[in-house]
């Protein structure tokens, strides 16, 4: 069975926003950093990102790449792309209906 | 700063993820944020370790394979100190050593697999020192064997060349101390097992030469080449057995990081 991001608790949403980063190509940490707070325009601390990272790869959802220059870049696995598919594809539904509900609340 | 917060991670997150997390650190100043994320990620490291319950048999390897590298460390490490200091006292008295010495060949096989047990958490960070760290002892250690089966079958002839048995022990026991003092030096720059062992095992190691200078009669007065044998000994059998204590309480369930080498 796939592993899901909201077991992740309170990482889940650091973590998504993590895998959303690696989804086009591998990132080390200081990159992911400046991707997603780009993508977000909040910051994500070191110490959040580097747990989150821990629990992605434990989890099989991402691997550690050989570090360059002690800087280690991580990409995502196959199982991590699917599960990121399916979080965003379930995440795009709860849009939709949160978007629908409000356009026939409004007069 | 960094080093100060990167020490309030355990050592196992600390063996994986110590570069990149420094080298992330060093690539923007530090804010009060950084800082605060910083120390609730220890925190929450130290918790996660603690709650880690669901072992892979990655995970289950890991621990295996410093459990046996510590209880060789802590055998091979007591009874290479026994093994020398009985053996040496037995042949300076004119008592048969022979039992002794085959208990050393059997305490450097203990202590290379204590290298290899415990050169996990190395491996990836320093591959050729730890390499080096193995080699070079696992090659001292086929020497001093080769030097005991002279001493028992040869006695003091000349056995190797020139060289006398003795001679081919007293070399093959350098590699094996001076390699090993790689590995510690390899444990000290990962921050894995204890550094305080590590540095012990170094610090025997480099105290060797005096030590090796007392064996061979090379000290006039006994007393002192007594002291200057045991101490750099003691120190290195000590070096060992304290690191294999750490890498026991290292590999317990509670405490180990999956994926930490």
């Amino acid at each position: 069975m796939e592993p899901r991001i909201p077991e992740l608790g309170r990482f889940a949403e650091p973590a998504l926003l993590i895998l959303v980063s690696l989804s086009d190509e591998p990132k080390h940490g200081y990159a992911i950093m400046a991707d997603v707070e780009a993508g977000t325009g909040r910051p994500l601390g070191p110490g959040t990102l580097y747990a989150a990272l821990a629990r992605l790869e434990e989890r099989g959802l991402i691997e550690a790449l050989m570090p360059v220059e002690r800087r280690r870049p991580y990409r995502l696995t196959a199982i991590g792309a699917s599960v990121l598919a399916d979080q965003l594809r379930e995440l795009a539904d709860f849009a939709d209906l949160g978007l629908s509900r409000l356009g026939r609340a409004q007069p | 700063m960094i080093g100060l917060l990167l020490r309030c991670y355990p050592a196992a997150w600390r063996a994986r993820y110590a570069d990149e997390f420094t080298a992330l650190l060093e690539q923007r100043p530090l804010g009060p944020f950084d800082v605060a994320d910083v120390l609730l990620g220890a925190v929450d490291a130290h918790l996660h370790l603690r709650g880690h319950g669901a072992a892979s048999e990655h995970r289950k390897g890991f621990a295996m394979s410093l459990r046996i590298g510590g209880y060789a460390a802590i055998a091979g490490g007591m009874l290479w100190f026994v093994s020398i200091a009985v053996g040496s006292a037995m042949s300076s008295g004119g008592g048969d050593s022979s039992i002794w010495f085959l208990a050393f060949a059997a305490a450097s096989v203990l202590l290379l697999v204590a290298l290899v047990g415990l050169s996990a958490f190395q491996a990836r960070r320093n591959p050729r020192l730890v390499w080096a760290a193995f080699a070079i002892p696992a090659g001292g250690a086929i020497i001093a064997t080769l030097g005991v089966f002279g001493m028992l079958t040869v006695g003091d002839a000349p056995f190797i060349g020139l060289a006398s048995p003795w001679n081919v022990w007293i070399i093959g026991l350098m590699a094996m101390i001076l390699g090993s003092s790689l590995f510690g030096i390899a444990t000290v720059r990962t921050g894995s097992l204890s550094r305080a062992g590590a540095i012990l095992l170094v610090l025997g190691a480099f105290a060797v030469l005096p030590a090796l200078g007392g064996m061979t009669g090379a000290i006039a007065n006994p007393q002192l080449g007594i002291i200057f044998t045991a101490m750099p000994f003691l120190a290195f059998a000590g070096g060992w057995i304290w690191l294999g204590a750490s890498a026991l309480r290292f590999g317990s369930p509670t405490t180990t990081l999956q994926g930490a080498m």
